[in-house]
């Protein structure tokens, strides 16, 4: 294949190296955030006051 | 707030935080999105009920040819292509959309803004996709498989896309706190890689067609990608919201959920080219597609891990959960349909299964028994929160269950057992192909009772949903708001 044909493929190449720059800075930016460490306590951020850890928070409801 | 929330206290925090400028109460967040959640719901349900029709006229006219005939609109090509992105496009966006970005406003503990471009996105999209669909049935199909809209209903779905991932961005960017759950670790990394493969696919068979094999590769790369970098993550993020929340215990492992994350991340995009296994496709890019098929086994393991593990010793009670019940069936069913994918990819098994049967019931094993069902368990779950009522019937809760889980597995048996048949006899010259086709025909009709099982499901959810939402005030709960009855009468 001709060089030149190659050119014609720049759009997509352009794309695919912002796309894996994006991705390998999320990456930097996790770590870098402090995200891949402590991870026991970063997994009950998702329990609140309403809905709280130890707590089954949904079952059928009753008969009426 | 528990003791242990307490103890992660100055490391990562918790929701439950004194700090009231740092807490924003689930309630609020959940009042801030409901009108573009509701909307989204309410359109997937419709889609679901249209996309199951055009599966059933379909599924009919592979053993009754004779079936709907008369006119064009309803021919087989275009009925199936009409299912396809009824469901997908239709059922499956919508669902992500309403549930996925609610868990995101959810995660990113604040209010969301601009609740007003996700409802111009969601009208954008549904009006995109009835052109899209009502173009199919009118003829105009692309031949491209999963890229069927015609191009004048495209740009429709374009913009939407794209408000929808600005409101993404939006939501991230002015987030309360620094953490980010895993599940918002999936939901970015696919409203990331959704356009990604969108804009080449358009651009490499739409707008500007590679030429010869090249084609099929950008093809199989993009609608296996769809499955794996876009209904994947999804589901994998409501699930692991959902299954320690809704279960008070928090996730098994954190650390294998982010691992398996990343290895979904760097080895998904490869696998696609295994569609092409025989084809005329340089051996390297094919040999490279199986391998990466194969190590998907490291991401799933793990998540089989880790929500097996969340949930061992607590059986019971999530069965007593309707949202655990669907969520649960959901990620057993990653776990098989993931393990069975990979071992489809190598070449000894392709050569029997391409081509046959037992492809399209691993689609539906994937699309269904995984993605569907978990998303189902996300509307039964939030639901009840965004209306503040319960649902209405636990009964008919039970039938839309029941109906999809014994519907869609008994079209996976029928289809993979029946397609690993019709894959041997292919294979054997001294059969004739039109022996072949005559012998799918039992494996077909059973196919076509699982799609009447799936529509009884369907319409149980339907007629439950819509009975909810219009009955204002009759089912309000009494006095917690964001919680379902906690008594367990009624669980079967």
């Amino acid at each position: 294949m001709p060089v030149e044909n190659y050119l014609e493929l720049l759009p997509i190449i352009v794309l695919g190296v912002f796309f894996f720059a994006v991705t390998a800075y999320m990456l930097y930016w996790a770590a870098n955030r402090g995200h891949f460490r402590n991870m026991d306590a970063q997994s009950k951020v998702i329990f609140t006051e309403e809905e709280p850890e130890g707590e089954l928070s949904d079952s059928f409801p009753s008969k009426r | 707030m528990s003791d242990s929330t307490k103890e992660t206290e100055g490391t990562v925090i918790p929701y439950t935080t004194n700090d009231s400028s740092m807490r924003a109460e689930l309630s609020e967040i959940d009042r801030s999105i409901r009108t573009a959640s509701v909307f989204f719901i309410v359109s997937a349900v419709g889609w679901l009920l249209l996309g199951t029709v055009f599966a059933l006229i379909a599924a009919i006219k592979l053993h009754e040819p004779s079936f709907a005939v008369g006119t064009e609109y309803s021919t087989f090509g275009r009925m199936r292509a009409a299912h396809l992105n009824s469901m997908a496009l239709g059922f499956g966006n919508n669902m992500i959309f309403g549930v996925c970005l609610w868990i995101m406003a959810r995660l990113c503990r604040a209010p969301i803004r601009h609740g007003g471009l996700l409802l111009i996105a969601g009208a954008f999209w549904n009006i995109g996709l009835t052109i899209g669909i009502a173009g199919l049935i009118k003829g105009d199909i692309t031949s491209v498989e999963w890229l069927e809209i015609p191009s004048y209903a495209t740009p429709l779905l374009a913009i939407s896309y794209i408000l929808v991932g600005i409101w993404g961005v939006m939501a991230f960017r002015f987030r309360k706190g620094d953490h980010v759950y895993v599940s918002q670790w999936y939901f970015l990394g696919a409203l990331f890689w959704f356009p990604w493969l969108y804009v080449i696919a358009q651009i490499m068979i739409i707008w500007a067609p590679a030429q010869g094999v090249v084609q099929s590769i950008t093809n199989w790369w993009f609608a296996h990608n769809v499955l794996g970098l876009w209904l994947t993550p999804m589901a994998l993020g409501v699930a692991y919201y959902l299954i320690p929340k809704v279960l008070g215990r928090p996730i098994y492992s954190y650390y294998l959920s982010v691992l398996g994350f990343w290895s979904l991340a760097l080895f998904y995009n490869w696998a696609g080219v295994h569609h092409l296994i025989g084809g005329p496709v340089p051996v390297w890019l094919i040999s490279a597609g199986i391998v990466a098929s194969v190590m998907m086994v490291i991401p799933v393991v793990v998540v089989a891990i880790n929500h097996h593990m969340t949930v061992v010793g607590l059986h019971r009670e999530g069965w007593r959960s309707p949202t655990m019940r669907f969520v649960v069936f959901g990620a057993i069913n990653y776990t098989f349909v993931s393990l069975i994918g990979s071992a489809m990819a190598l070449r000894d098994v392709n050569l029997v299964t391409h081509f046959t049967h037992f492809t399209v019931g691993h689609a539906h094993h994937g699309a269904y028994g995984f993605f569907g069902m978990i998303l189902f368990g996300g509307v039964y779950y939030m639901m009840p929160r965004m209306l503040h009522r319960e649902w209405p019937s636990a009964s008919l809760i039970k039938i839309h269950f029941w109906g999809s889980a014994l519907g869609i597995l008994l079209m996976v048996f029928a289809l993979q057992i029946g397609g690993w048949i019709q894959g041997l006899e292919m294979n054997n010259p001294e059969i004739a192909f039109l022996d072949v086709v005559q012998n799918t025909m039992p494996w077909l009709k059973a196919r076509s009772v699982s799609g009447f099982l799936l529509l009884v499901a369907h319409l149980a959810f339907a007629v439950n949903f819509f009975w909810m939402l219009f009955a204002a005030g009759k089912f309000r709960t009494k006095n917690t708001p964001t919680l379902l009855h906690t008594k367990e009468e009624g669980a079967v």
